[in-house]
């Protein structure tokens, strides 16, 4: 079944974009009506001009090859390089500086104009921001680069190579080649090269999961069962694969053409959601903005009002605008992003875009597939049942967990028949390689049989070659059962072995006796009951169940020599033995449960979205803790209070599967109805458009969504999610394209791991732009006070770039490595509209208070250095206008000493630079403080970040190169300053230190409090 | 945004939500409160800054700043003073040069000798003028020596009203900037003024002596009192509090052949053996340049 258009059809479009989608959809499934496997083969050679046993003529062949193009899906088109570099500078705080740069400039067009020729500093600024800008969008753009590369890595680079009868001769080559109308051939183990119609087949089956979810292998065959393409049986899909048996046919779409390659197509017009922390900035740069216009306003006021002109008055303001910009903070942001992104990528998850990094922490739900992502994808042996008792088979990853008591005499007859009846080998050269990892031959069930044995009995091959085999027939659909036929180990004992295994209730019929302990007891009444009983349990845990049997062929029967014919079954096949049941399942990774756990504490829901059968898609469910123990269905709740289904209250379900065919026939209103009232949903037999629908159901329920997924089909899905996880070895390149982030280990654990990052790093990120936030007040209260009070000016533009962009960028970054300050797993994920990066509380805590006693500080040591040099605070008042009057050479100061106008210069360097040490004194208190928000900074561990540590020592050693490198006066208006003047703001910085400690202490004992509303961020 | 999204009334309902009495999303009671916080935490910010500006100001001295980092070389200055240090003016039209005479007559009205008489005490010339306090007890208010206008002679203004700039033999007077204990000049030499045409730019940064035409432009000078020199007798220097009657010794240059109709740059410097020569950039330290052009033309 091919649901995309139902799927789009469900979610009745809101928004003309999903209009528009709807109708390319629509468009798609109109293109699909093609007539290829309606008409006569003779009809299909001529229109292709082929013939279905010569294939094509090579020549044509080639020239189709120039009409049509290469048989490959193209890439995706992806954004052309230069639009990703722009996207880089255009995040909201690139705007915001870029606002910035464009006001310094007006700001030096108009000194200039002016006639003021020295003023660079406008000049300077613009220039630096616009660096800022650019070498920050540089390095987002290597990143995204970097992880693109791995991406590519994993493109498949063996290229696909494809059986085509051209010519009448059949050749190998390249399936990029194939053109429409070529005649290929496929068999077991083969991808289809292309869409191509079956002409030939024998017992061919095909794997459509790709395709359409559905994980049943399904037949193909030469005839046409029905109109429609996707349901017809002598289609076969491009990309597909044939599960077994032997097919040809004639190509009839390459290429983007194809199905596949239609729907691959489709990912493109999925708009991408903007990411949370896009959003969180912005709004931060609205408050920036909001403040730092209502800051310039109010001094472009009181400017006019002592008596500036408004030309000065308006370059006031656009310097107080500037001096809001946060220069050091999208460098911060980036780093921490991309730090975290390496750390990620550290533990298998490869984040394409820095920003979905924290997506990931605000992740509320996580729609995960079954196969491969919660299970290992392979299958292997859970239980055994024999001596009337159910065994539990280790299925750990590792062979870890335990085993079962394997003393019995039944168990060894169970094993020799699972070791013996079994076709599976291991691929050769394996011996370094633990068993559960080998490669082996064989079906999954096999396989499955023969890995366990080997772990059980030791080296299965040595052990079939004790018992020769004689003659043996395979599985197959209408016997239901295999078997094969032994000489025994005992040269002397000349018995045949007959072993046999298949579906429990066929092997059943053929026996007729039982081996419990080692003994054979007729099987009786009392032994079917428990058999019964055993295969459901086994069954009801969505096992795949096997019966095994065996017995000793009569030796007179039977002598050596005796010519068995599988085909003809001319020996014993009922009166046998029974030995037990073997039951498989494609088990849980052993990280899974935990994972799933961790997520459930952390307030995340999983949903499990699986093509596979509803009842193996809940016992996994249940074993990895989706649906908790105790959650019943509304069927469970019907059987156990043995009342129809409709009766029972839905509420009262805590779980709830539903498979593709339900959702098909659900509104979107149903479908979020039921996504609300069941906490733990599985989804089985969904087709991966089906995951659009979910994804968009949960969106629409206010949650933050991850979406992992592998096919092509998954692609929608992907992009609509809020991040989309691709499998990194399962999955598709175009998963891969659309997704967000990529799991190199395709484990779900892995996930996890990514939640509790992106939720540390929103925390740690909090931090930092706290931290960061907090210097723009002592920044600007020099110039407003200059503005205001006409004092020698205290800190420069210079200086404030190298506090902005050197000594703090690395503290501020140092508190992205800051451990978590509570259980993070243990909280709700955050509410997107309530829970901000930037809230008001910090933005006014940091300015208002930190950023507060900062400028006292800064100012202390300022008039500290001007009066101790000779000119007291009074005098400084109102200074401004001589002190600026580059011609005035002997301007006295308190005490009658006269100043030349390049001493006095030197000396406001030397006020910049004490301004400057002030700052960075009290911002490494600051940047102890901004460790935690509510614990203790001791409770935290004083010394415990060390890179923190190294960043403080750090920015103390930069400080003092700046003040002591000689040529720093005149390069970058550093002075030497006396060593006094680096512990006049130290009190301060011990004052911030208290009284954040206080101010925590306060939020930890009264929670709720006002002092807690109001001074917690 | 976002805002308005939670917010339902958008700005017009942020301002003065009705419904819930808020102003600017608080409550009368919550603006109360929390400016009563702003205003105690400010108070008490302020009160440190009080107190640590208070503690600040107990440490200095009142006559002696407590350090003097930018004062090593002190700045040279040149009276008349015009804004562009350039004196260009035409003998025959009064009016160009005036100025100059009037702000020299001002400057040196506080040196008349009666005014020194009656301020300052003659003192020992050629040696440092030194009143040292004894331990605690301040030796205050300290004595100034004389600088007579007479010292300057030809260029105090006293025989010629016009200090030479009818004549096109211009007085230029110079002064040292004061610094507090300063002793200018080591084992009894007297710092004195030099001087002489200012090499070109490039020259200067090679350290070449001036062309000798431009010192040939510049001609004879001289200097009162003789050599240029400051007499020791008026360092050092103890503040504006200590010492209010303190004049500041001068030292006039009177060009007598300068080469008219042409600009002149002169450059005029400090010889002390213990005064270090200011840093390049800073062209008053312990040296003044000027332009000086003296126009002939009738019309």
């Amino acid at each position: 079944m091919f649901e995309m258009g139902g799927g789009v059809e469900v979610k009745g479009g809101k928004k003309t974009k999903k209009e528009k989608k709807k109708e390319r959809l629509e468009g798609v499934k109109k293109e699909m009506d093609i007539d290829d496997h309606e008409i006569p083969i003779e009809d299909l050679e001529q229109r292709y001009n082929t013939n279905v046993t010569t294939g094509m003529t090579s020549t044509f062949a080639r020239q189709v090859l120039e009409r049509d193009g290469p048989n490959e899906l193209k890439p995706p088109k992806g954004t052309p390089e230069y639009v990703k570099f722009a996207r880089q500078l255009a995040g909201g705080l690139q705007c915001l500086m870029w606002v910035a740069a464009a006001i310094c400039f007006i700001a030096f067009g108009i000194e200039l104009a002016r006639g003021n020729f020295t003023c660079f500093d406008n000049l300077y600024l613009a220039i630096t921001l616009i660096a800022v800008v650019v070498v920050t969008g540089c390095f987002g753009y290597y990143q995204e680069f970097k992880s693109t590369n791995i991406i590519a890595s994993f493109k498949n680079l063996v290229p696909q190579q494809a059986l085509v009868i051209r010519d009448g001769r059949k050749d190998t080559i390249s399936a990029k080649e194939l053109v429409v109308g070529d005649l290929v051939e496929v068999k077991g183990g083969d991808r289809i090269p292309a869409d191509i119609r079956i002409i030939t087949a024998q017992s061919c089956k095909v794997d459509n999961s790709s395709l359409t979810g559905e994980s049943e292998p399904q037949t193909r065959s030469p005839e046409c069962t029905h109109e429609n393409p996707m349901e017809t049986k002598n289609i076969a899909f491009f990309s597909t694969t044939v599960l077994e048996g032997v097919a040809t046919g004639v190509i009839i779409n390459t290429g983007d053409r194809t199905i596949i390659g239609r729907i691959a197509t489709l990912a493109s017009g999925v708009g991408n959601e903007k990411t949370p922390i896009a959003i969180e900035i912005e709004h931060f740069v609205d408050i920036i903005a909001g403040l730092a216009i209502f800051f310039g306003f109010t001094f472009f006021v009181v400017a006019l009002f002592i008596g500036y002109s408004f030309l000065e008055a308006m370059i006031y303001f656009m310097a107080i605008v500037v001096a809001y910009v946060p220069e050091g903070l999208l460098a911060t942001v980036t780093v921490c992003l991309s730090l975290t992104a390496k750390r990620l990528a550290r533990k298998n998850c490869v984040v394409k875009n820095l920003e979905a990094v924290e997506t990931l922490g605000s992740t509320s739900v996580i729609c995960s597939d079954k196969t491969g992502t919660l299970t290992q994808n392979r299958m292997t042996v859970a239980h055994l049942w024999f001596d009337n008792h159910v065994h539990s088979a280790d299925t750990t990853e590792d062979q870890s967990g335990q085993s079962f008591d394997q003393s019995s005499e039944t168990w060894r007859s169970l094993a020799r028949v699972a070791g013996l009846c079994n076709r599976a080998i291991f691929r050769p050269d394996q011996e370094g390689i633990p068993i559960p990892r080998r490669t082996v031959v064989g079906d999954a069930s096999e396989t499955a049989l023969l890995k366990f044995t080997e772990l059980t009995i030791g080296n299965i091959e040595q052990y079939r070659n004790r018992f020769k085999k004689v003659a043996e027939l395979p599985f197959n659909s209408t016997n239901k059962f295999a078997l094969s036929i032994h000489e025994l180990e005992d040269p002397l004992d000349l018995r045949y072995l007959l072993v046999m295994k298949g579906a429990p209730e066929r092997i059943l019929e053929r026996c007729s006796t039982i081996l419990i302990k080692g003994q054979e007891l007729p099987l009786d009444e009392q032994w079917t009951e428990a058999f019964q009983t055993a295969y459901m349990d086994l069954g009801g845990l969505g096992e795949r169940v096997l019966g095994f049997c065996n017995i000793y062929l009569n030796e007179k029967e039977f002598p050596r020599g005796f010519s068995f014919d599988p085909d003809e079954l001319n020996f014993t096949t009922s009166n046998l033995c029974f030995c037990g049941l073997v039951s498989m399942i494609d088990p849980p990774r052993a990280t899974v449960p935990d994972a799933v756990m961790k997520c459930r504490t952390a307030g995340i829901r999983v949903v499990m979205v699986t093509g596979d059968h509803p009842i193996t898609a809940k016992a996994i469910a249940a074993n990895v803790g989706i649906i908790s123990e105790g959650s019943e269905t509304v069927e469970d709740i019907a059987i156990r209070k043995r009342i129809p289904v409709e009766r029972v209250n839905p509420r009262e379900a805590r779980a709830c599967v539903i498979n593709g065919g339900q959702l098909k026939d659900m509104s979107s209103d149903e479908l979020d109805d039921a996504l609300r009232n069941h906490p733990e949903m599985v989804f089985a037999r969904t087709s991966p458009q089906q995951k659009l629908i979910i994804v968009e159901s949960c969106q629409r329920l206010g949650s933050i969504v991850a979406v992992t997924g592998d096919g092509v089909n998954d692609s929608p899905a992907l992009k609509k999610a809020d991040i989309g996880i691709a499998m990194g070895i399962a999955g598709s390149d175009a998963a891969k394209n659309a997704a967000d982030m990529i799991l190199l280990d395709d484990n779900f654990a892995s996930i996890v791991t990514g939640v509790e990052q992106g939720r540390l790093i929103f925390d740690n990120l909090k931090k930092s732009i706290a931290y960061t936030l907090t210097k723009n007040i002592p920044e600007l209260t020099p110039y407003l006070i200059y503005i205001t009070c006409s004092i020698p000016l205290p800190l420069g533009c210079i200086t404030i770039l190298f506090i902005e962009l050197a000594t703090d960028i690395y503290p501020s970054v140092s508190l992205a490595y800051e451990k978590a300050e509570s259980d993070i797993m243990n909280l709700k994920p955050r509410n997107p509209r309530r829970d901000r990066l930037v809230n008001e509380s910090l933005a006014v805590y940091s300015y208002f208070q930190i950023g507060a006693i900062q400028s006292f500080a800064g100012f202390t040591d300022y008039f500290t250095a001007m009066a101790q040099e000779g000119w007291f605070p009074l005098l400084c008042i109102g200074l401004r206008g001589n002190w600026e009057d580059t011609h005035l050479q002997d301007m006295q100061d308190s005490y009658g000493q006269e100043w030349s106008f390049s001493q006095r210069l030197y000396q406001q360097y030397t006020c910049y630079t004490v301004f400057f040490v002030s700052i960075e004194i009290c911002q490494i208190s600051d940047v102890l403080i901004r460790k935690t928000r509510r614990l203790s900074v001791f409770t935290q561990g004083f010394f415990r970040n060390k890179v923190l540590m190294s960043a403080i020592v750090f920015q103390i050693l930069l400080g003092n190169l700046l003040c002591y490198c000689p040529g720093m006066p005149n390069i970058f208006n550093f002075m030497p300053i006396r060593g006094q003047w680096w512990a006049v703001p130290i009190p301060y910085g011990i004052l911030i230190f208290v009284y954040d400690e206080i101010r925590k202490l306060g939020v930890r004992r009264a929670p709720g409090s006002w002092w807690d509303q109001e001074l917690y961020y | 945004m976002a805002k308005d999204g939670e917010k339902g009334g958008g700005w017009g309902e942020f301002i003065w939500n009705p419904r819930t009495r808020e102003f600017m999303g608080r409550t009368a009671t919550s603006w109360g409160l929390i400016l009563l916080f702003y205003l105690v935490f400010y108070i008490f910010l302020a009160g440190m800054f009080a107190l640590t500006m208070y503690v600040m100001l107990q440490t200095l001295d009142d006559h002696k700043p407590t350090w003097q980092d930018r004062l090593s070389t002190p700045g040279l200055m040149i009276r008349p003073k015009p804004e562009t240090l350039e004196i260009i003016y035409n003998i025959h039209r009064t009016e160009s040069w005036d100025m100059h005479t009037t702000a020299l007559d001002r400057f040196l009205a506080d040196y008349n000798n009666s005014v020194q008489m009656e301020k300052s005490d003659e003192c020992v010339p050629d040696q440092y003028f030194k009143q040292d306090d004894s331990g605690d007890v301040k030796n205050n208010p300290k004595r100034s020596c004389q600088f007579n206008r007479t010292i300057l002679e030809s260029c105090s203004g006293l025989e010629d009203r016009y200090y030479g700039f009818q004549d096109g033999k211009p007085c230029i007077i110079i002064k040292l900037n004061r610094v507090i204990g300063m002793l200018p000049g080591r084992d009894g030499q007297a710092p004195f003024i030099t001087c002489g045409a200012k090499p070109p730019l490039a020259d200067r940064q090679l350290r070449l002596p001036p062309k000798k035409e431009d010192t040939e432009k510049v001609g004879e000078m001289v200097y009162f009192p003789p050599n240029g020199t400051f007499n020791l007798m008026y360092y050092p220097y103890y503040g504006k509090k200590a010492q209010v009657n303190y004049s500041q010794p001068l030292v006039a240059v009177k060009f007598l052949n300068i080469t008219t109709n042409e600009d002149i740059n002169i450059e005029c410097k400090i010889n002390a053996n213990n005064i270090p020569p200011g840093s390049e950039r800073d062209k008053f330290a312990g040296r003044v340049s000027f332009k000086l052009r003296i126009n002939t033309h009738t019309d």
